[in-house]
């Protein structure tokens, strides 16, 4: 065990005393003792930036459960780390920005940073391990963490829809995920993901490729809320806000597209990934932006800008898995390299504009922008703040987010010049889907900042009167936002330290060993098509801005019930109903009912292979002969059998039916088997009249039941199962082995067994381990009869009517 | 070392059973015993896990009538390490009643019920005889059927009747299945029995009998479209005796046909297995669509062990080392949670008075432990890693997958879905949400009820976290079920 995995399990650790902390020293807030070992984590994992630089990755392995192939193997390269350092960087203002957040008097503090331990030790697994079990693992413990802090005021309706929703969403693209993995393994015959790297060329044409390629997608986009998964996004915002900045903006929502960055190397190359990456994040970039513009609630807004941007990310690794394709991959890998750089810088803005939104709630009381307006006055610093976040979102200069938001349009641009997979004929949508979205992302950004902080300031709709933050509120955001600034003004600072060791990552195959990739970002490239539409995208933006109220009627044009809300709200509506209604159906709570399924499935299934298998034989070589005596002792069966069930008294029915017993006592004795035949004619007089005691004190057969009509289905299930059994019964008989063990007994009865009476001797001794447990049978009856007439507790233990099973 | 060990797990249960009934009115008695009792029987449960994966499979032939003349009792790994989970969960089980098992219950025989339900349960994994095989049914049929209606409440009354009516039924069939099989090929012993079978070759009669073995032990292990007695007699009972019926009896149905089916039944795997592998895939879907259809979280738990009768029935389907080997790993998970599962529904009953979603909820706050145990246990069960279920169910898609039945092995998959969506329910409901709990029995006494809920999980947590230690263990058994030559070879030695 090294000390790089006890950074993943440290979190877990610590969680465990979190409650004793917690209750320990209820005078402290609880975030103060968690709020060094994100710190300290993010110290530890920047020593091996310089490592990440010019090396292959780190690994290290701790067996687990090596005779499945499953191994703790942590790997650091610059794609891990990259997400390593986030977690750990984010996580650090994220806690410090709790502790001022959420009230030690009030809040379930333990229970909340118990999640978020959780959640961090879990996220960091998922971007350190190169095994794909582990990584599952993982990433399920990071979906259950999200789905306890987004149910963390669970006595909130809202709080628990949104927790289940995310959870079942997230726990299905997990399990897609886990089938894809397990396809992988068996084309690969191992875990480990840089092994499956490695035999990449030749799986591709495995026939198992393309689902596992679908299956991994379905992972990655239900956790990065790609389209049409997004929808437990905005409902996660019920968490508290520093967990939506945390969870559902800077990191969780994030492993998607880490998940397929990862696994880029094995799938770059085909059409598949290249169009569903591509078309999938192109798509869910405008969809989300074009959300968010109708958002009155300030965390909504964000969740869909947060779906829109992974979408942008996500387009960017779709259309720069490609490069792999070309001797000049430079010119396409550059959607890699913004991929990355707008992943850092998305993290920062977005974490600081989610800070300024939990500001802002928290000193108004409201997140309604129709509420809120001309804060800017009251709130200087968090205006401040949200104005650099708003501005680096909508990609305006001179912030981070213009560089990789130019970025971004060269990455589509350059599509257009593929000439691969069709680009010809449908390339042109990225490029032009990727500008209206960013039309729509100016918009929204202004909308944030504008009718939050200027406009009319409405005091008498706010429940709080507002003032500017405390100090320590305000650090996490304004860390983030100077990083917004600073990556803005020296984005070279990232260039060699960061991108380029992610990208190689992204792209191991490209580079001969000691290569690297050019990066050069600069803000400046002259009158490029990227600086028009930039220009497009300002000047169309604040049109609309402007001239929004004319146009919002756009969104009515969506029926509500065609949402995809609506759709996962009917269809878990619909499943709970129709799944009772089913299961009310067959289960009737009538016994008679179930032996029909039962008897009819026999039917079926026994007559089928009888049927097909062709197991119905004759063989009447060495019957014995049928005399007078059988054949009158067969009628009288018959008859009998026949009078029991049409009989209308219970005596009737019970003296035919003894009569039936009798005969086959007779029969014993027509077969020479005197002791059999003893047996029988005791055990029908015993039980016969045993039945006319009991019915002694039965009422009368009712009416109804007299006039007994036909029921056809009764019948053809009476003699279907009479039926099958009965050939069942000829044919086995005609198949009938000559070399059985009975022999064997017949031999050795008086030699070893020291009996004549062969029945006697298996009894009680060749199979007398059996006797002792029918024995044993009679015993449990007794003991179960005498208690059952006896013990009286009133069902107090027992629910009488707890169920609908009725 | 002399074989007749492997009667011991058979006999001590049986023996104190018998001195129970003599001890009915002393309670403490009772407890006593029947705890010394099953800690001994774990022990050599225990002993006889690590003597097999030391020297192999052994076999004990009862009365030294020799093989296939007389009855074996045969202790593979698969049989062993379900007798060791079946004592663990009997032991748990006796803790949780001597809680709540009241004085009048415990003077009517109750712990002797529960002993001779484990005697049978174990003499049918370690039986190597088809006929004696029914026997232990019948042993562990009748003790179910004491402890199913004891008490005598209206619920139990009705239940019962139905109960007995379905086990006679299959009992019978049963029977006619065994004289049928012994017709066509004059033997009982299952080792003899496959070499017989091995030697007709394809034949019509046998895959015909190889039905309706299927439907008789299906009918216990409540396979689609057998189940129908169940929901209804596992709700009727108290919380103790349907974890025993959960984790137990529906068990060594799925064990018969697992072992039926790896050793006897091969001649048409063809048809036999897919036929059971179509059949495990509609367990589980009458599984979940029950599980999700419900309100009442005994109901839900009850649907639950469809879908692992499924899942198990599916890893043994495949016939390919990693769907068996799942097979294995999920079967015993699947004893332990289940037991566990209705274990914190009788402890949610005894706080609330009620098992009805609708009729409480926010028990979280003042019950956190509870609340977390089920949540865990939820987890565990929906096969989430690292706990006990993931490993299994991992292997039997795996199974799948390599057997080209991607369709079906998917949605085996994707049933954990809708499985965990049907335990969430409860915790979201029941645990999350304002505080409303109908009658609120004393906390310190809810909290003795813990012990065996919290033993259960740890065994759970341990599975799962340390798979490694067991991995071994598990792959003796799978060996044994994917090679018969091992199983007759240890039976018919000499």
């Amino acid at each position: 065990m090294t000390f790089l995995h006890w950074a993943i399990l440290f979190p877990f650790l610590f969680a465990f005393m979190v409650p004793f902390l917690y209750k320990t020293f209820r005078k402290i807030h609880t975030g103060w003792f968690v709020l060094p070992l994100p710190i300290c984590l993010f110290i530890f994992f920047l020593q091996f930036l310089p490592g990440v630089k010019y090396k292959e990755g780190i690994v290290q392995t701790v067996k687990w459960i090596p005779s499945l192939g499953i191994d703790f193997a942590v790997y650091v390269d610059g794609l891990s780390l990259l997400f390593a350092l986030l977690i750990t960087g984010i996580g650090s203002l994220v806690v410090l920005y709790s502790i001022y957040y959420l009230s030690k008097e009030k809040e379930q503090l333990n229970a909340f940073y118990v999640y978020l331990l959780m959640f961090m030790g879990a996220m960091l697994g998922v971007v350190l391990t190169d095994n794909t079990i582990v990584l599952y693992t993982f990433w399920e413990i990071t979906s259950f963490s999200s789905f306890l802090l987004i149910g963390y005021w669970h006595y909130r309706e809202r709080s628990r829809y949104g927790a289940l929703k995310s959870m079942l969403i997230t726990v299905f693209g997990g399990l897609s995920m886990l089938g894809g993995f397990i396809l992988l393994y068996i084309m690969t015959g191992t875990f480990s993901i840089r092994e499956t790297i490695a035999q990449s060329s030749s799986i591709a044409d495995n026939g198992l490729f393309i689902p596992a390629l679908i299956l991994l997608l379905l992972g990655a986009f239900t956790k990065s809320a790609q389209f049409p998964f997004y929808i437990w996004l905005p409902d996660a915002m019920e968490a508290p806000t520093p967990v939506s900045a945390y969870l559902h903006s800077a990191t969780m929502v994030k492993a998607g597209i880490y998940l397929v960055a990862r696994f880029t190397p094995v799938f770059a190359g085909s059409a598949e990934w290249f169009w569903i990456v591509s078309l999938f994040g192109i798509f869910t970039l405008f969809w989300g932006s074009f959300h968010a513009v109708k958002q009155t609630d300030l965390k909504a807004m964000l969740a869909f800008s947060t779906v829109s941007q992974l979408g942008m990310i996500m387009s960017l690794l779709g259309v720069g898995s490609a490069a792999l394709l070309f001797d000049h991959f430079e010119f396409y890998s550059v959607a890699i390299l913004a991929a990355i750089f707008h992943l850092i810088n998305h993290a920062t803005f977005k974490g600081s504009l989610f800070m300024v939104a939990g500001i802002v709630d928290h000193e108004t009381g409201t997140r309604d922008i129709r509420k809120l307006g001309g804060l800017m006055s009251l709130m200087p610093i968090t205006f401040t703040i949200g104005l650099i976040g708003a501005f680096s979102m909508a990609g305006l200069p001179p912030f981070n987010g213009f560089l990789s938001k130019e970025m971004f349009f060269t990455g589509m641009i350059r599509v257009l010049n593929m000439d691969v997979f069709q680009t010809e004929t449908w390339g042109f949508l990225l490029p032009v889907l990727a500008w209206i979205g960013s039309i729509f992302t100016f918009i929204y950004s202004m909308i944030f900042v504008f009718k939050t902080f200027a406009g009319k300031l409405q005091l008498e709709n706010l429940p709080k009167k507002p003032h500017e933050a405390p100090i320590g509120m305000l650090i996490p955001p304004i860390v983030l936002a100077s990083l917004v600034v600073i990556f803005g003004f020296f984005p070279n600072l990232l260039a060699y330290s960061l991108i380029e060791p992610a990208m190689k990552s992204v792209m191991p195959s490209l580079l001969k060993d000691g290569e690297h990739f050019h990066i050069h970002i600069s803000h400046w490239h002259g009158f490029t098509a990227e600086f028009w539409m930039t220009v497009g995208v300002v000047i169309l933006g604040i049109f609309l801005y402007l001239t929004a109220s004319k146009w919002k009627r756009v969104y009515d044009l969506q029926p509500k019930r065609m949402t995809l809300n609506q759709l996962y709200d009917h269809s878990l509506k619909t499943a709970g109903k129709t799944s009772n209604r089913l299961t009310s159906f067959y289960m009737t709570g009538f016994i008679r009912d179930y032996l029909v399924y039962i008897f009819a499935f026999m039917i079926m299934a026994v007559g089928a292979t009888m049927i097909i298998k062709q197991s119905i034989s004759f063989a009447a070589d060495d019957a014995a002969p049928v005399g007078i005596y059988e054949l009158i002792l067969s009628i009288v069966m018959i008859a009998g059998s026949i009078t029991a069930v049409l009989a209308r008294s219970r005596l009737t029915a019970i003296i035919a039916l003894s009569s039936v017993g009798y005969s086959l006592a007779l029969f014993f004795v027509l077969f020479r088997a005197p002791d059999l035949a003893l047996t029988q004619l005791v055990i029908e007089t015993v039980s016969t009249a045993l039945f006319l005691l009991a019915f002694y004190f039965l009422p009368e057969l009712q009416k109804k039941d007299k006039t007994r009509r036909f029921r056809l289905v009764n019948f053809i299930i009476s003699a279907g199962v009479g039926g099958i059994v009965t050939l069942l019964a000829i044919s086995a008989s005609s198949e009938r082995t000559g070399k059985t063990i009975a022999e064997y007994f017949l031999e050795t009865s008086y030699s070893l067994g020291g009996g004549y009476n062969v029945v006697n001797v298996i009894l009680v001794d060749f199979r007398g381990f059996d006797t002792l447990f029918e024995i044993t049978v009679l015993a449990i009856a007794a003991l179960a009869v005498y208690s059952m007439i006896r013990l009286r507790t009133g069902g107090k233990d027992v629910e009488e009517n707890g169920f609908k099973n009725e | 070392m002399n074989n007749n060990i492997i009667i011991l797990p058979i006999i001590i249960p049986m023996i104190t059973a018998v001195l129970l009934i003599f001890f009915n009115k002393q309670e403490k008695v009772q407890k006593y015993l029947s705890a010394v009792s099953s800690v001994i029987n774990i022990g050599i449960s225990v002993f006889l896990v690590h003597y097999v994966h030391t020297n192999g499979i052994i076999s004990l032939e009862v009365g030294d009538w020799k093989a296939p003349f007389g009855i074996v009792l045969v202790a593979d790994m698969y049989a062993i390490l379900l007798v060791l989970t079946a004592n663990i969960i009997v032991f748990a089980c006796l803790l949780f009643s001597y809680k709540i098992v009241d004085y009048n219950r415990s003077k009517f025989f109750y712990y002797s019920g529960v002993m001779f339900l484990l005697t049978g349960v174990s003499g049918a994994f370690l039986t190597g005889d088809l006929f004696n095989l029914f026997v232990f049914y019948e042993v562990m049929l009748m003790s179910s059927y004491f402890l199913i209606v004891h008490g005598n409440s209206k619920p139990q009354l009705r239940e019962t009747i139905k109960y007995i009516l379905v086990n006679v039924i299959s009992s019978a069939l049963f029977v006619i299945s065994v004289a049928f099989l012994y017709a066509v090929t004059g033997t009982l012993n299952m080792a003899d029995l496959s070499l017989r079978v091995a030697e007709l070759g394809s034949s019509g009669i046998i895959a015909a009998i190889s039905i309706m073995y299927l439907i008789v032990f299906g009918l216990k292990g409540a396979i689609f479209p057998l189940f129908f007695w169940m929901p209804g007699s596992y709700q009727a009972p108290p919380a103790a005796v349907t974890a025993l019926f959960g984790a137990l009896l529906t068990k060594v149905g799925v064990y018969s046909i697992t072992r039926v089916f790896t050793l006897i039944f091969l001649q048409d795997i063809a048809f036999t297995h897919t036929f059971i592998a179509w059949l495990a895939v509609l367990t589980i879907i009458f599984g979940v669509i029950g599980a999700i259809s419900f309100s009442d979280i005994k109901q839900i738990v009850i649907y639950n062990i469809l879908t692992g009768v499924g899942v198990i029935l599916f890893g043994v389907s495949t016939m390919t080392e990693s769907g068996l080997e799942g097979s294995v790993y999920y079967m015993i998970h699947d004893m332990i949670i289940k037991g566990l599962l209705f274990l914190l529904v009788g402890i949610v009953f005894s706080i609330t008075g009620t098992t009805n979603l609708d009729k409480f909820s926010g028990l979280i706050k003042k019950y956190p432990t509870l609340g977390w145990m089920f949540f865990i246990a939820a987890l565990a069960l929906a096969g989430i890693p690292p706990l006990s279920g993931f490993i299994g169910k991992l292997k039997i898609v795996q199974g799948g997958f390599e057997q080209g039945e991607f369709v079906l092995a998917f949605a085996v998959l994707l049933s954990s879905l809708l499985v965990l969506y049907s335990v969430m329910k409860i915790f979201i409901n029941g645990f999350w949400g304002e505080e409303k709990i109908p009658q609120v029995l004393e906390t310190s006494q809810v909290k003795s009820l813990y012990v065996p809920a919290a033993f259960l999980l740890a065994l759970s947590l341990f599975y799962g976290l340390g798979t490694e230690f067991i991995s071994s263990y598990i792959k003796q058994a799978e060996q044994v079920l994917l090679s018969p030559d091992l199983y007759i070879e240890a039976v018919l030695k000499e």
